[in-house]
């Protein structure tokens, strides 16, 4: 099938990769500008700083099943722990206001204790095993959090939650939160891409190809999978501990499986086992469907008259989370057609999905053109 | 080059081990000297491959010892082994097939620490076998059967054993490609590198071998110098096909 994606790809893949993430980042540091100028609404900050905690999340989860290939489903679980560490140790639940940094120390403490302990059976099984207990695993978080009411407040939630306290620096507009995280993303981006790049990192890569192999080869599987499984919970947690600040009022709905699925559509849909694919994937899977219920409620009836089609505008209007899970289907069977390695594909993978590597074909194209002129000698 | 050596490579001491509660290997004893190529033979579900894994550490000796150097590894994991020496070429070679063959090799020397040793193997590896240089940085599942044998024997030497432990290497070759194999273990062999091999192809396999092993049932039935056991009268009916 001609690959709508391949000319584009061609000519993109000439820029180098230095001058994309910096685009992303002026483009990043500028977006709440944006907003505090007037030209955009805070709707749209909003949705930016939601997006930059599913960020936190793709890149973590991608630890786990894009670079040791393993299908966890309780991702959102360890987000919960982080989330409700902060909103118990600093809200008036139980009068508490405890340092920022050491309510961050705590959530990630406390996921990736989570981690290793989900770990410890989960991790000797494989496939669609650790799928069904990794699910299993994230739906006990969540009715734990909905029945342990003394602690948690059952389904009502936790509200009131203070905003952090940073160097004396009160962080409560929607910029602030932007930039916190903004700096979040960044460290934790620079980290996993250094570990991506270790020996640790290769460990996994070997891992999800064979793991026969890598055992052999003297990697110790359960023990490097749960690194990969304790990391990346630590990153859920620590994303967690801060959108509670940012929220201010959490209860277990936030928490649902399909959040967890969620951040595997992000993952897919970027590329697995590529870090600027996950960045992309969730900034495209949490901003499109807003761009399109806002096509459809505002910009068009604008442009068009407000009597466009008012039937979707109702819809849109009132049950948009049903849309919004249609639309995440509809982009996934795309990509899954047109993209299956995603749309920024580490190489590893890119090499995976097509079973011929184009370039390779040339290289093949080339010995036999050689062959037949008798500049080359057939090889076996 | 077999030698009444002092202390063995290898050796196995009344090993026994289980599945569970089923018994695979059965009071083993086996011996690999220094520098020697020790060859198994063995049919189907004898306890071939029960016998590499139990010389990597994926399997444990219920019963028994299993001694590297004269000192007892039975409770060291795999790696440990892999760092005093023992390498593998597993069964289907098992490649990592998306990676490029410089990967594969770089995960062949995943134990060691030192950078400068493992560059140095690396372009022992490259003068052994031009061909693996070559490809380099192609993806190994694109390789022919025989180019994929080097990059297996490659990834074995990376991390400087001193053993090398081969499942069934001539398994999937094309038959000229069979005996270019066994070549290539005896050369590997002649650097000092005890191998120990497990083959079906049982003549190919004798004629490099110094001594040999038969397993049937868990259990070796026959044991002794490669050059008699080719002209064994039962064994040349049970596998060489006489």
């Amino acid at each position: 099938m001609a690959n709508p994606f391949s000319r584009v790809g061609e000519v993109f893949g000439r820029v180098p990769r230095w001058v994309y993430v910096a685009a992303a980042l002026v483009f990043a540091i500028v977006f709440p500008m944006l907003e505090s100028y007037g030209l955009m609404q805070t709707l749209w900050l909003r949705l930016g700083t939601r997006t930059l905690v599913y960020v936190l999340l793709a890149v973590g989860l991608n630890l786990v099943l894009g670079e040791t290939g393993l299908l966890h489903l309780g991702y959102v679980a360890f987000f919960a722990v982080g989330a409700y560490s902060t909103a118990i140790l600093s809200s008036p639940r139980f009068d508490l206001q405890w340092n920022f940094w050491l309510i961050m120390v705590i959530a990630m403490l406390l996921a990736m204790l989570f981690g290793f302990i989900v770990g410890i059976p989960s991790l000797r099984l494989r496939g669609d095993y650790l799928a069904i207990v990794t699910l299993a695993f994230g739906e006990i978080v969540r009715m734990t959090l909905n029945n342990w009411e003394w602690l948690t407040n059952g389904p009502g939630g936790i509200p009131g939650i203070y905003p952090p306290v940073i160097f004396g620096w009160v962080v409560d507009q929607p910029a602030e939160f932007f930039y916190l995280l903004l700096v979040v993303v960044v460290i934790v981006v620079a980290l996993v891409s250094n570990i991506k790049n270790s020996r640790i990192g290769r460990a996994w890569n070997a891992l999800r190809e064979d793991e026969i192999a890598s055992h052999h080869s003297g990697v110790r599987p359960t023990q490097a999978k749960m690194l990969a499984v304790v990391m990346s919970s630590g990153i859920a947690g620590l994303a967690g501990a801060i959108f509670a600040y940012y929220q201010q009022f959490i209860n277990p709905t936030y928490f649902l499986f399909m959040q967890s699925v969620i951040v595997v559509c992000m993952v897919v849909l970027g590329g697995m086992g590529s870090i600027p694919g996950a960045v992309l994937g969730a900034v495209a899977l949490d901003a499109t469907p807003e761009i399109i219920r806002q096509t459809f409620t505002t910009w068009l009836p604008r442009a068009v008259g407000s009597d466009f089609l008012p039937a979707v505008q109702a819809a849109l209007q009132t049950d948009f989370d049903r849309y919004r899970m249609l639309i995440f289907g509809l982009v996934i069977v795309l990509m899954v057609i047109f993209r299956p390695e995603g749309l920024l594909p580490n190489q590893l993978w890119r090499r995976e999905v097509h079973e011929e590597d184009p370039r390779e074909i040339e290289h093949t194209r080339q010995h036999l053109f050689d062959f037949e002129e008798g500049r080359q000698d057939l090889e076996v | 080059m077999a030698g009444e050596a002092q202390t063995p490579l290898l050796e196995f001491r009344g090993v026994h081990t289980h599945y569970g509660r089923i018994p695979v290997l059965k009071d083993v004893n086996y011996r690999v000297e220094l520098g020697e190529i020790v060859c198994l033979l063995g049919g189907n579900a004898s306890g071939k491959s029960t016998t590499m894994k139990t010389i990597l550490g994926i399997v444990k000796p219920t019963t028994g010892q299993v001694l590297y150097e004269g000192k007892v590894i039975n409770n060291m994991r795999t790696a440990e082994r892999i760092k005093l020496g023992i390498a593998t070429v597993p069964e289907n070679r098992r490649l990592f097939p998306h990676l490029t063959v410089l990967e594969n090799l770089e995960m062949g020397a995943y134990t060691r620490r030192d950078p400068d040793g493992t560059a140095v193997d690396l372009e022992r590896v490259y003068e052994l076998y031009p061909r693996v240089y070559e490809r380099r940085s192609q993806r190994a599942g694109t390789l022919s059967g025989g180019e994929q044998q080097m990059v297996a024997f490659g990834r074995a030497l990376m991390s400087r054993p001193r053993l090398i432990i081969m499942d069934e290497p001539s398994m999937g070759l094309a038959p000229a490609l069979v005996d270019q194999s066994f070549d290539t273990i005896a050369e590997i062999n002649k650097q000092g590198v005890a191998v120990f091999v497990v083959e079906q192809n049982a003549t190919a396999a004798l004629s490099i071998a110094d001594r040999g092993y038969v397993l049937q049932n868990g259990r070796v039935v026959m044991e002794g110098a490669a050059r008699e056991l080719l002209e064994n009268e039962e064994l040349k009916r049970a596998y060489l096909g006489g």
